[in-house]
């Protein structure tokens, strides 16, 4: 064993780096400063593609070493393959350390090396710390987000995901050693075949990429209610997003709700509409630059997380926030 | 084909009741069947009426657990199967599973799909299922929304999140992990509860699984809690009573402003 973090780099469907794995190496580079000549390697699969934009990108984040394996069956993410290889490439550089993102492919893979590794893994993490004795804690949200919880980990590697936009990207360039690993691959058994795959391009626009999100909960979760989130957030140019109870209500798609189960967003403003704030929901905005709250209830939980508490009835005040942002186009 | 299904009781996580030391009061609150395990049965059931299949649905838990198995039973399970031991309890995902495969082993044999709800409100972790498949070597489908044919030894099923749409066609046997499932789940039967209530569920302990006591339970978990706390609260809010005639909404506007141009 030694202190090294491992990070497994999800690529996106045109072979570029989902922010995600870059996000992890930032964080990755924090937790080594508190760990004994640890390195950080980070780690692609894909077919025989130029990997050489990923790797510049990689180096600007201060991984240790970048380890690429390509195979032609290896052209996108099929969970009999990739799982199984990277346990292969974990069990020979036997890192203490194991992190990838908490999207669908992350938490496959995760799951996986952890059951065959028989280790734990830590779902969804807030954070990552080094306690006193070297070893990784994991801070998660649970029972719905009411109670957070700092995990450990007996097992080895210690395994944590962490969904998109937790932590932040800062750079650290670092001239990485890039080793080429050939794996055998032809002991796997393929027993899942892909007969159709349709990216879904956003018909609505992404709120993990918006400046500005207008979100709305339960307390809006009607038809006008969502109309008038609508309109105000085309106004002022955000994105339309909700709570939970917004998707079971079928107002929102999967890909707009925000929270532990959904998305964790960062915008520079988010104006939170009849949401009462669940910790479950709570966790998923905390990195928001302002956090704007409209609510009747004035002990809305929502308020003790915003910067602007508007006690009032939404269905007055998105009007007339509405009616002024055309004032100020017109000027 | 035989098709076990996992299901979970939790705890009503919507309606959190609470100590005066800040700490759960799991005895002030509702244990309900997890939600997405109703779509877990519903997709078992849809085996079983459209290609022919026998249903069992299992779970790991105290004796009251057995509600969500009368629950099941009522919406039209064919047998029910209680894992519960004391030991049992404490068990992270990795304990979790090899209680879990260990049944599927000894006692179930044999299955042609196991089936499992996406995440269960209380842990929200989804990694019991791909977990116990992982054990079993079979290889396992997450985020399933509705099954389309079984052909002879495999079945054709769709993957769909807010990225893709994945059709997939599985060799058996195989673990489905089911979320937004195009049916909606069935309501039990009121005749179905009453034949509930006199079925004879099987219990298992970990004796019965040929596990020890090392491998389950707080003992074979290898994460364990360090520090539990309620969820820090936030930030320092700035109220405005709203009235239609005050000038808060220009005040609003400048933050609004400020973040369209950063």
């Amino acid at each position: 064993m030694n202190n090294n973090i491992f990070i497994y780099i999800e690529l996106t469907r045109d072979k570029k780096i989902r922010p995600v794995s870059l996000q992890l190496i930032s964080k990755a580079f924090e937790l080594k400063e508190k760990l004994n000549g640890s390195k950080i390697i980070a780690c692609m699969i894909s077919s025989d593609i130029d990997f050489s934009q990923n790797i510049s990108t990689i180096k600007k984040y201060g991984a240790d070493e970048i380890i690429i394996v390509k195979d032609e069956k290896l052209s996108e993410y099929n969970v009999c393959y990739y799982p199984e290889i990277i346990l292969r490439i974990i069990k020979k550089y036997n890192p203490s350390i194991v992190l990838t993102g908490a999207t669908q492919e992350g938490k496959e893979t995760a799951s996986y090396i952890s059951t065959k590794l028989e280790t734990g893994l830590t779902a969804d993490c807030t954070n990552l710390s080094i306690d006193e004795n070297g070893k990784l804690i994991s801070t998660r949200p649970t029972f719905g987000g009411q109670l957070t919880a700092d995990i450990m980990n007996k097992g080895i590697p210690q395994m944590a995901t962490v969904q998109e936009n937790v932590f932040e990207l800062k750079e650290s360039y670092k001239d990485s050693e890039v080793i080429h690993e050939s794996i055998d691959i032809s002991d796997i058994d393929n027993r899942v075949e892909i007969i159709s795959k349709e990216y879904k391009e956003a018909s609505v626009k992404d709120p993990s990429l918006a400046k500005i999100i207008v979100s709305g909960g339960l307390g809006a979760s009607t038809k006008e209610g969502f109309r008038l989130i609508s309109e105000l957030a085309e106004k002022i140019q955000g994105a339309v997003a909700g709570s939970r109870e917004a998707y079971e209500k079928g107002f929102i798609t999967k890909s707009q709700q925000i929270g532990q189960t959904g998305k964790t967003v960062a915008p520079a403003l988010y104006i939170a509409v009849g949401i009462s704030g669940s910790n479950q929901h709570l966790t998923g905005i905390k990195n928001s630059g302002k956090i704007i709250a409209v609510n009747k209830d004035k002990n809305a939980s929502i308020f003790q997380h915003a910067d602007i508490g508007i006690i009032g009835d939404l269905y007055k005040v998105l009007p007339k926030l509405t009616e002024e942002a055309e004032l100020r186009k017109e000027h | 084909m035989k098709i076990a299904v996992f299901i979970k009781q939790v705890p009503d996580t919507n309606d959190v009741k609470w100590t005066v030391n800040n700490n759960i009061d799991r005895s002030r609150m509702d244990s309900i069947i997890n939600p997405v395990d109703k779509q877990a049965i519903e997709a078992g059931l849809y085996f079983k009426d459209n290609f022919g299949a026998y249903l069992t649905a299992i779970t790991m838990g105290p004796d009251k657990s057995k509600e969500v198995l009368y629950e099941a039973l009522a919406m039209g399970v064919d047998d029910a199967v209680l894992l519960s031991d004391p030991k049992f309890s404490g068990s992270d995902t990795c304990a979790t599973s090899r209680v879990l495969a260990a049944f599927i082993e000894e006692k179930y044999k044999n299955p042609d799909i196991i089936i499992f709800g996406q995440s269960a409100i209380d842990g929200e972790t989804s990694q019991t299922g791909p977990s116990t498949a992982a054990r079993l070597n079979m290889p396992f489908i997450t985020q399933v929304n509705s099954v389309l044919n079984v052909v002879q030894n495999t079945v054709e099923v769709s993957s769909d999140t807010d990225v893709k749409k994945v059709i997939y066609k599985v060799q058996l046997p195989c673990t489905l992990c089911i979320n937004n499932f195009n049916q909606i789940p069935r309501l039990p039967e009121i005749s179905g509860y009453i034949k509930a209530q006199t079925y004879e569920i099987k219990t298992y302990s970990h004796k019965d699984l040929n596990l020890n006591e090392e491998e389950i339970g707080i003992k074979g978990s290898p994460t364990w809690v360090k520090n539990v706390f309620k969820s820090p609260e936030g930030r320092i809010c700035n109220y405005i009573e709203f009235d239609e005639n005050n000038n808060c909404i220009k005040n609003i506007f400048d933050i609004i402003d400020e973040a369209a141009k950063s």
